[in-house]
């Protein structure tokens, strides 16, 4: 899978064969347009990217009718990450999709800022159950929760948000990181701070997924500076079921085919019959499948 | 969008003015499908960079399959490019982007500041084989760091230079408003058409001298530089402001523009030069 904001809502990589793709998770969608943040917005930080693009999109509506129809007619399945700043607004995005065809599933960008409490939805698991629940009472769609690395505690917002109903968590979404320019005394970015990205933060993601994979009982997507097959091996050995590809889209657009390939390449080396005999420990859901 | 699947060659490397590098590649479709103004995303492998740098091309020749990149040496990325010689392969994607409308036969004043002149070769090749007219003003903060005038064969050059070691001394946008009004400006607005890129403390200042002799911002067109990410509008990463409100995205949307479409009144906050 290609992972939310790295892949637009598809239209902008035609060089890339959308068939190798496993599934596009698309820019995190709010219920109206949003602008985004005033430049600069992005940095190159050692081996990663910082990035605080301020959830610049079209709003669900534009997606709902223009992009969603063109994505019914593509062979690959389009997941819409939503995004929001109160439990109603991702309510009514996830109403707005449900029963549109294109939608193959949701993916809950829970890390934003809660401007009701000041806090995020994600780093309470109480919260972040209560979001997920109120999503999971208005769509029958996948419903996948994606994490924010920037707790105390991963598992127990995981766990809180299986109970309330996720179909799947995905593991992580960046950390937060600063980077400052010496030259001007001043931060990069406009917001001071943004998220990391990149082969940086991989080891980190991969043991926040080694983490939660051990301790809940549906799927865990490993996502964090995935480069290579290498790479989306160690995350699907920690207990992962699928990998999503983020900044590497950025550098080399064809990656998520490279790596399809070299997992692929990966089982018929070690004669293993799928993906689902690669986890490490037999724990989590995939040893009940 | 044409991209490049195959490498590019690397078939010459050279110093083409102080503190710069230009590589001639040799790629075929590259060469044959860029425009002026458009850019191309160069993968770099110094150790603990990740990101491909944005460069436009300075140049290209269809006919041997060859394009130029001009680039300062500041940074990992363009120290391990630097590095390259004769015989290397190089990862392009492109070419991206927007480049300069050169239609028209208005006389085309070209304003380089610093770095922005490597964008100016082949426009400066392509206004004149349209027959155009085309003066090319260049500042630099030494006379070392000009691209020697040599490069624009067929325009009227002018240069200056901070120190005054070549050329006018002080801002290059100085240069520019001595045509405005005549001879070339003829006090007429939007007689001459101005392609611009440097530093955004340079192109802000000739907005506002734009400005000033009522110039009409639409026959002014910027080469935008801002960081930049993937290239190809995913990442929405090299936003700047709009005019209006909002944001462009540099890659799609430019990089080369025309002035009014730019909120320049936001863009000194944005990007330091």
């Amino acid at each position: 899978m290609v992972a939310s904001g790295t892949f637009g809502y598809g239209f902008d990589a035609p060089q890339v064969d959308r068939t190798a793709l496993g599934a596009i998770v698309s820019k995190g969608t709010t219920l109206r347009p949003r602008e985004g943040n005033a430049p600069t917005r992005i940095a190159e930080t050692p081996s990663g990217m910082l990035n605080a693009i301020g959830l610049q999109n079209p709003g669900v509506d534009s997606v709902a009718r223009v992009y969603a129809p063109r994505w019914a007619t593509w062979d690959v399945p389009v997941i819409v990450n939503v995004a929001g700043d109160s439990v109603d607004e991702y309510v009514a995005v996830a109403s707005r999709l449900d029963g549109v065809a294109g939608v193959a599933g949701l993916e809950l960008n829970i890390s934003c800022p809660n401007v009701e409490s000041g806090l995020q939805f994600g780093i309470d698991p109480k919260m972040a159950a209560e979001v997920t629940r109120a999503v999971r009472s208005v769509t029958e769609l996948l419903l996948i929760v994606k994490l924010t690395p920037n707790v105390t505690d991963i598992v127990a917002i995981a766990r809180a948000v299986e109970d309330a109903g996720a179909d799947a968590v995905s593991a992580i979404n960046t950390y937060v990181g600063t980077a400052i320019d010496v030259r001007r005394r001043h931060p990069i970015l406009s917001r001071g701070s943004g998220g990391l990205s990149g082969p940086a933060i991989k080891p980190l993601a991969l043991h926040a997924v080694w983490q939660v994979a051990a301790e809940v009982h549906i799927p865990v997507i490993g996502v964090g500076g995935i480069m290579g097959a290498e790479d989306a091996l160690e995350f699907l050995l920690a207990g992962a079921a699928a990998v999503q590809l983020g900044t590497v889209n950025y550098v080399r657009p064809q990656a998520a085919a490279e790596v399809h390939d070299g997992i692929g390449a990966y089982l018929v080396e070690h004669d293993l019959p799928n993906m689902r005999a690669l986890p490490i420990r037999r724990a989590g859901v995939l040893s009940h499948v | 969008m044409s991209i490049a699947v195959a490498p590019a060659i690397v078939v010459e490397r050279s110093v083409p003015m102080a503190g710069a590098v230009e590589l001639v590649l040799y790629h075929p479709p590259s060469a044959v499908a860029v425009a002026p103004g458009q850019f191309f995303q160069l993968a770099v492998s110094a150790p603990h960079t990740i990101l491909r740098r944005p460069y436009s091309a300075a140049w290209s020749d269809p006919a041997s399959g060859r394009l130029g990149f001009i680039f300062n040496v500041v940074g990992a990325g363009s120290s391990w490019l630097s590095g390259l010689d004769e015989g290397d392969e190089l990862d392009l994607l492109g070419p991206l982007g927007q480049g300069f409308d050169l239609e028209g036969d208005r006389p085309a004043i070209c304003v380089a500041g610093g770095l922005g002149v490597a964008v100016f070769p082949g426009v400066v090749r392509a206004l004149i084989a349209r027959g155009r007219t085309v003066i090319v003003l260049e500042g630099a903060r030494i006379a070392t760091q000009l691209l020697p005038a040599s490069r624009f064969h067929g325009a009227d050059v002018r240069l200056a230079t901070d120190d005054g070691s070549a050329g006018h001394s002080g801002s290059v946008v100085d240069l520019l408003a001595q045509y405005f009004p005549p001879p070339v400006g003829e006090g007429r607005v939007g007689a001459v058409d101005i392609l611009t890129c440097g530093p955004t403390p340079m192109l802000t200042a000739l907005i506002d001298a734009a400005r000033r002799q009522e110039i009409s911002l639409s026959s002014i067109q910027v080469a935008l530089e801002t960081p930049m990410g993937c290239g190809i509008g995913t990442c929405l990463g090299c936003a700047a402001p709009r005019a209006g409100g909002g944001y462009l995205l540099t890659c799609q949307d430019g990089p080369c523009l025309r002035a009014d479409r730019i909120g320049w009144d936001l863009m000194t906050d944005a990007f330091h030069g």
